[in-house]
């Protein structure tokens, strides 16, 4: 698992004209709850290419992170299917590699062997996890740091150490959940600046979930708008922006265009979602 | 330790209150001493279990003694932290037996374990066996209900980030589970390892020819106050020593690997 072939293909030729390298069809995931059945994704379909950044966006509690860990293989009874490159996915796929909502590091380890975690679990020699983790460190900006622990670094440092540790597995396809939801807007811009770099750099497939317009819309070349329960996809916007991007991005005309777009479709959806949080709300205060 | 402002209070100022803290009791305890108010030797005066103490550590029948009682203690802590670790474990993982058994070691877990002493004389006879059962019962307890709240509080997603990596299940104990749960389970040892110590003492008061609870006890019967409590003092000492040392296994964890 640790040297990842040649992807399947490169982004030089047109994206368009290749197999796509993640395939979800028809997925549909209920949960049993006290107030009866909860469907949280709805018969959701759609595939990413070799090298393309496909954005997830929905209001909260729509079923992104019930998707995310579907596809990562950490969720069973569910229908339909999920494909990497042509194989059905039952259980973590080699694969793909995860970058988790919440604070994920291991307070117990160093930096440096966070990193070279998925290295040891593949049975990789403490000296050469290291050099390559040191690598995937240096690539999220963080040397110098290599022998910290979690605690001693801020929110965004940690959340680029697990970014780095998901790299150092060398995935083919990269899924995050919202990664930098806890980070202030200005880090949040800086680290998608990161990841912007690192991905052209790597030509790493990408599908990123959030629910932060502008963080798709930076970093995306397609976005899927999810609707508020059940999560069905509800919208695919192409997002036309010239790369290498930057986070300067953000203050062109088009991109403004891009959000104001999304924004009007999210607008409905995540005031549903309001007005059933209100709902609940009241339901409990009648109880 | 984990960040934060450091208190207003000065290490020195805590140190020299605890000096005076001290010399207040010992001086306490030789006026009551002089006073002659209390039945001759109850309270010997400190000079008395000075030459006591000396006596007892310059002689060699203390030491075999206090042998025996720390391979009893170790035998004991052995068994029943091991025992304590899996049974903690399996009910941390299984939550129907957690919902079952759990509530029977909450109930079992505070009460004075000397109870069972005469079953385990019946079952393990008057040596050390059943000295060691005694201690082996005592840290059971508290090792097994501290490692299976700790389980239990294991941040999900760190187990999740190991199935992701398609860790094995050996992996997964070694490198998430136990890591993520060491701060309870230290701390579970080390309230065991108190309780042993107390577990096993008694016990060697109560029956038996050898170990210090015996020499304690037989002390006390021939009425050798000061060599009671040069033996008590040396107690005081090892068991401090031996919960620094295990919390110096967590502390430094925690400093080290916050
Ligand atoms: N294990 C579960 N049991 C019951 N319901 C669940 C479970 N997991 C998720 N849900 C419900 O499914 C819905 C989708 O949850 P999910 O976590 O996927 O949302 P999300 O889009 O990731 O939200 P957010 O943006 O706030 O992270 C929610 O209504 C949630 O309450
Ligand atoms: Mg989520």
């Amino acid at each position: 698992m640790a040297i990842a072939p040649e992807p399947a293909g490169r982004p030089d030729t047109a994206p368009a004209a290749q197999a796509p390298l993640l395939v979800v069809e028809d997925i549909v995931k209920r949960f049993a709850t006290p107030d009866g059945e909860l469907i949280a994704v709805d018969h959701v379909s759609f595939d990413v290419k070799p090298g393309e950044f496909v954005g997830v966006i929905g209001p909260s509690g729509c079923g992104k992170s019930t998707l995310f860990n579907i596809i990562g293989g950490l969720l069973d009874d569910y229908e339909g299917t999920v494909r990497v490159a042509g194989e059905r996915v039952r259980g973590p796929h080699p694969a793909i590699g995860m970058i988790f909502q919440e604070e994920s590091t291991f307070p117990w380890r160093s930096v440096i062997d966070n990193v070279a975690f998925p290295l040891e679990i593949a049975g990789m020699g403490r000296r050469e996890r290291h050099e390559r983790a040191r690598h995937f460190v240096k690539l999220v900006g963080l040397d110098g740091f290599e022998r910290r622990y979690p605690a001693q670094l801020s929110g965004g440092m940690r959340q680029r150490v697990s970014m780095a540790r998901t790299l150092a597995s060398e995935p083919k396809i990269l899924l995050m959940d919202e990664p930098f939801a806890s980070l202030d807007e200005q880090t949040r811009l800086l680290l998608g600046d990161k990841v912007l770099q690192i991905q052209q750099q790597l030509a790493q497939t990408t599908l990123l979930i959030t629910h932060n317009i502008t963080e798709a819309v930076q970093l995306a070349d397609r976005i899927l708008v999810m609707t508020y329960r059940p999560g069905r996809i509800k919208r695919v916007v192409d997002i036309a922006l010239p790369r290498p991007r930057s986070s300067q991005i953000v203050s062109s005309e088009a991109f403004g265009r891009h959000v104001a777009q999304i924004w009007s479709d999210l607008r409905e959806e995540a005031s549903l979602g309001l007005q059933d949080e209100d709902s609940a709300y009241g339901r409990e205060r009648r109880a | 330790m984990k960040g934060g402002a450091a208190p207003a209070i000065s290490a020195a100022e805590v140190r020299r209150l605890r000096i005076v803290i001290v010399l207040v009791v010992l001086a306490a305890w030789e006026l009551v001493a002089r006073s002659g108010l209390l039945y001759r030797d109850v309270v010997p005066a400190l000079p008395t279990i000075a030459r006591a103490l000396y006596a007892l550590l310059a002689g060699g029948e203390f030491y075999w003694h206090l042998g025996v009682t720390a391979g009893e203690v170790a035998a004991g802590m052995t068994i029943g932290g091991i025992g304590g670790l899996a049974v903690g474990l399996l009910l941390g993982a299984n939550r129907f037996l957690s919902e079952a058994f759990e509530r029977f070691l909450y109930y079992l877990g505070p009460t004075p374990k000397i109870i069972f002493f005469p079953i385990m004389i019946m079952w393990f006879g008057v040596g050390v066996s059943s000295k060691i059962a005694m201690g082996a019962l005592s840290c059971f307890f508290p090792v097994a209900l501290s490692t299976a709240a700790g389980m239990r509080q294991i941040d999900r997603v760190l187990i999740r980030v190991g199935h992701s990596f398609r860790a094995n299940a050996w992996q997964m104990a070694t490198k998430v589970y136990l890591p993520a749960m060491r701060h309870p389970v230290i701390n579970g040892v080390r309230l065991g390892l108190g309780v042993a110590i107390i577990g096993t003492l008694l016990a060697e008061t109560k029956l038996s020819n050898r170990g210090v609870g015996f020499l304690v006890i037989q002390a006390y019967s021939l009425f050798d106050m000061p060599r009671m409590y040069a033996m008590l003092i040396v107690l005081f000492v090892v068991a401090i020593g031996v919960n620094a040392l295990v919390g110096r296994l967590g502390g430094l964890d925690a400093i080290k690997r916050p």
